[in-house]
C-alpha cells in the first residue's frame, strides 16, 4: 500500500515533467522556416536563377547576418532558414512541393514559385492551406478576377495592362505611330500581352497589322522577320521569352529591319540581352523596365549588390525592384505583428502600408479577397537601351515615377557589319 | 527578281538550315539506336553540352565557334565512346535478351540526360548564354540571309554527305552497317562488336555535339535545351526508317521544309505538324522512308 502511495506522486511528477518538456518544445523555435517550389532546373530556370532567385540569397545573407527577424511571440530574433525544392518547371510538381512544404515541412512562410502559369496554381493551393502568398515572377490579367476568392493570395510583379501597355500605347502614339506588328509566344503571356496590346493601340488609334504566335521551340525566325518587315510597321512588338527575343533581334540586324519602335519583353529586360549583341548594337531596342541605379540611391545600392553577386548580365530591370520588396514587406510584417500566424500576417498585409525599396508600397484588395500592388508604386513602366544601359522612359502619371531619359523615337538603325 | 521566288528561296534555304541540324541530329540519334540499340533519351544533351562548350570556348578563350567543331567534336566522341564501353556494354552484357538490353539502356539514357543537364547547370548555371557571330546579311538573288546560317548549312551538309561517305567506303563503315544488320554474324566475321557498337554510339554523340556547335551560332543556351532536339530526332528517324543513315539525312531536310513550309503559312502550327507527321508515319508507314 505504501508502495502505491509512492508510486502516486512519482507518476504526477512524470507527467508533469513530460507536459513541461513538451510545452518547452513546442515553444523553442530556432529560426523561420522559409519553403519554395522554384524551377532550379527545365525551361524555367534562366528566369527564376535571374530573377527572384538572387533576392532570396541576399535577403538570406543580411537577413542573417543582422541576426535575424525579432518575432515577439517567441521574444527572440530568429534567423532565416530556406527548404527549396526543384519542381524541374514542371506544375504538377510545383503543387505538390507547395503541399509538402505546407503540410509535411510546415513552413512558416511560403515564398513564391517562378512564371505566371506557376503562380497561377499555386495560389489556390496556398490559399486552401491558409497560407499567405506573395507572388514574385509572373501576372496576369486573368488572376485580378481570380484574387476575389484568394484572400491569402498577394501579387507584386506588373503585368501587361497593369500597366506597361497602356504607356506603351501611349507614348508611340504620341510620337506619332500608326501602325503595329507583334510576334507573341504561344502561351499565356503571349495571349495576355497580344490581346492586351491590340485594345490598347486600338484605343490611341494604332492599327495592329499583324499578330503572329510562335511557339517556344521554333528557332528559325528568317521568314517571320521578312513578313514583319515587309508589313513596314511603326511599331515591333516582341511578346515573348528570350530564347525567341534574342534570334529575332538577330535576325532583324541581319536583314536591316529596323522599325521606329521595337519592343522586347520580358528579355530585353535582363543584362544578357545586350552582352550577347554588345550594348552598341541594340541602341533604342525598348523593353519593360522599373527602374536602374539612377532612380534613387536604394536602387543603386539594390543594382550594385545584385550586380555583385549575379554578375551585370544577370540584371533585371524590370522585376528585382519588385522582388525585393517581398522580402521587405515580410519583415516588416512579422516585426510588426510579432507573430509568424498566417491570419494575422494576411491582414496585416491587406491593411498597412509598408516602406520599401519601392517607398510607400501597398495592395489594392479585391473585395474580402487578396491584393494587387497599386500601380502608383511602380517608379517605371518601360525602359531603353540608350549608351550601355537601360534607361527608364516610360511611365504612369502619378507621383514618384522617376523618368531617367527621354524615349528616343525612331531607334537609331542597327549597326552596319 | 519576283517576289514570289524570293519568297520561295526563303523556305527552302530556310527549310534546307533547320532540315541540316534535324539531319545531323538524327543521324547520330539513328547510329545509336539503329545500330547500338540504345533509344539514347539523353542525345539532346549532347547537343546542350557542344553548344555550352562553344560558348565558352568563344566567349571566355576567343576560339572561333568554327575552329571549335575540330575541339568539341572528339572529346565528345570520346565521351560517347567510354560511355557506351563502361555503362551500355555492361548493361548489354547483362541483358538475358536484346529487348531486355533496350528497355535497360533506356532507363539508362534516362538517367544520363539528368545527370548530364545537372552537371551542366553546375557548370555554367542556369542562365540563358547567348553570343553574336557571323550575324550580317548575305544576299542571294534578292533574298537576304544571315551568314550563320549559311555556315551551318554548309557544313551540316558536308558533315553529312561525309559521313555517309565514311559508311560505304571505309571498312570500319563497312563493319558498322554489318553491325546494324545482323550483330551476331558480324561478329562471327570477326568484327569486334563491343567497340564497334561504342564507336556507333561516340559518332551518334560526335554528330549530337557538332550540332551543337553549330546551333550555339544562332540560338539562345540553356541546359534544359536539349530535349526538344531529342524528340524532333526520334519523329526524323522514324520518317527515314530505323537504322537507315541515309533515311535519317533525308528525312531531317524533308521535316525541315516541311517545318519552314507550315511557318510561312501559320508559325503557330509548325510543331503540330512534326507531330502530325510522325503519328501518320506510324500509321502509313511505320517503318519509314528507307525502312526495310
Amino acid at each position: 500500500m505504501k508502495k502505491r502511495l509512492l508510486l502516486i506522486p512519482l507518476a504526477l511528477l512524470l507527467v508533469v515533467s513530460l507536459v513541461a518538456i513538451g510545452c518547452e518544445a513546442e515553444e523553442e523555435k530556432d529560426s523561420i522556416l522559409i519553403g519554395a517550389s522554384r524551377p532550379i532546373t527545365g525551361a524555367n530556370a534562366p528566369i527564376g536563377d535571374a530573377a527572384f532567385g538572387p533576392i532570396m540569397a541576399l535577403w538570406e545573407i543580411k537577413i542573417n547576418d543582422a541576426g535575424g527577424i525579432y518575432v515577439e511571440d517567441y521574444g527572440k530574433s530568429l534567423p532565416i532558414e530556406y527548404i527549396i525544392y526543384d519542381d524541374a518547371t514542371d506544375v504538377g510538381a510545383m503543387v505538390r512541393n507547395t503541399e509538402k512544404l505546407i503540410l509535411e515541412d510546415e513552413v512558416d512562410i511560403l515564398f513564391s514559385s517562378c512564371g505566371t502559369a506557376f503562380i497561377s496554381a499555386q495560389a489556390p493551393v496556398a490559399n486552401k492551406y491558409g497560407m499567405v502568398l506573395v507572388t514574385a515572377e509572373g501576372g496576369a490579367t486573368i488572376m485580378r478576377d481570380a484574387l476575389y476568392g484568394l484572400p491569402y493570395v498577394f501579387v507584386n510583379l506588373p503585368f501587361s495592362d497593369h500597366y506597361q501597355l497602356p504607356v506603351f500605347a501611349d507614348m508611340c502614339a504620341a510620337a506619332g505611330a500608326k501602325t503595329a506588328y507583334m510576334i507573341t509566344i504561344a502561351d499565356l503571356h503571349g495571349v495576355e500581352y497580344g490581346g492586351v496590346a491590340a485594345m490598347e493601340f486600338d484605343r490611341v488609334g494604332i492599327q495592329v497589322l499583324a499578330n503572329k504566335s510562335v511557339p517556344i521551340t521554333y528557332t528559325d525566325f528568317s521568314l517571320l522577320v521578312k513578313d514583319a518587315m515587309a508589313a513596314d510597321p511603326d511599331v515591333f512588338c516582341v511578346f515573348a521569352y528570350p530564347p525567341i527575343v534574342i534570334p529575332v533581334t538577330g535576325e532583324m540586324m541581319v536583314i536591316g529591319f529596323n522599325p521606329p519602335a521595337v519592343i522586347m519583353g520580358p528579355g530585353g529586360n535582363f543584362g544578357f540581352y545586350g552582352a550577347t549583341f554588345g550594348v552598341e548594337a541594340i541602341e533604342g531596342v525598348s523593353c519593360f523596365a522599373a527602374a536602374n541605379s539612377k532612380t534613387g540611391p536604394e536602387f543603386e545600392r539594390h543594382f550594385s549588390e545584385l550586380e555583385a553577386l549575379v554578375g551585370w548580365p544577370n540584371l533585371d530591370w524590370w522585376g528585382t525592384p519588385f522582388y525585393e520588396p517581398i522580402c521587405q514587406m515580410w519583415e516588416q510584417a512579422i516585426e510588426a505583428t510579432g507573430t509568424l500566424d498566417q491570419d494575422t500576417l494576411r491582414d496585416y498585409f491587406a491593411t498597412h502600408h509598408f516602406d520599401t525599396l519601392l517607398g510607400d508600397t501597398y495592395y489594392e484588395m479585391f473585395g474580402e479577397g487578396g491584393g494587387l500592388m497599386v500601380k502608383e508604386t511602380h517608379p517605371g513602366e518601360i525602359g531603353q537601351w540608350q549608351s550601355g544601359i537601360v534607361e527608364i522612359v516610360g511611365g504612369g502619371d502619378w507621383p514618384g515615377v522617376v523618368l531617367t531619359s527621354e524615349w528616343i523615337y525612331p531607334k537609331p538603325p542597327w549597326p552596319t557589319p | 527578281m519576283p517576289e514570289s521566288i524570293v519568297t520561295i528561296l526563303d523556305i527552302a534555304i530556310g527549310g534546307l538550315l533547320l532540315g541540316g541540324i534535324y539531319a545531323l541530329i538524327a543521324m547520330g540519334l539513328s547510329l545509336q539506336y539503329g545500330v547500338a540499340r540504345v533509344l539514347n533519351i539523353a542525345h539532346g544533351e549532347f547537343i546542350m553540352i557542344g553548344a555550352f562548350s562553344t560558348f565558352t570556348l568563344y566567349t571566355v578563350l576567343g576560339i572561333n565557334p568554327l575552329v571549335c567543331l575540330a575541339i568539341v567534336g572528339p572529346i565528345i566522341f570520346i565521351i560517347g565512346f567510354l560511355l557506351h564501353q563502361t555503362l551500355f556494354t555492361r548493361l548489354r552484357i547483362a541483358a538475358p535478351n536484346p529487348g531486355a538490353y533496350e528497355a535497360s539502356s533506356l532507363l539508362a539514357a534516362f538517367g544520363l540526360l539528368f545527370v548530364i543537364q545537372n552537371l551542366a547547370l553546375l557548370g555554367w548555371g542556369a542562365d540563358f548564354r547567348a553570343y553574336s557571330y557571323l550575324n550580317f546579311g548575305v544576299n542571294i538573288w534578292g533574298a537576304i540571309f544571315s551568314a550563320n546560317k549559311l555556315v551551318i548549312l554548309g557544313f551540316a551538309v558536308g558533315i553529312g554527305v561525309a559521313f555517309y561517305l565514311f559508311l560505304i567506303r571505309t571498312r570500319l563503315g563497312k563493319a558498322i552497317r554489318s553491325a546494324a544488320q545482323d550483330p551476331q554474324t558480324a561478329s562471327l566475321m570477326g568484327v569486334n562488336i563491343n567497340r564497334v557498337l561504342s564507336i556507333c554510339f561516340g559518332f551518334g554523340a560526335l554528330m549530337a555535339g557538332i550540332a551543337g556547335v553549330l546551333i550555339s551560332m544562332r540560338v539562345p543556351l540553356n541546359p534544359a535545351m536539349g530535349l526538344q532536339y531529342t524528340l524532333i530526332a526520334i519523329i526524323v528517324i522514324v520518317l527515314g526508317g530505323l537504322g537507315s543513315i541515309p533515311g535519317s539525312f533525308i528525312g531531317g531536310f524533308i521535316l525541315g521544309i516541311i517545318g519552314e513550309v507550315v511557318t510561312h503559312f501559320e508559325p503557330s502550327l509548325s510543331l503540330a505538324a512534326y507531330y502530325f507527321i510522325f503519328m501518320l508515319l506510324l500509321l502509313v508507314r511505320p517503318k519509314g522512308i528507307f525502312g526495310k
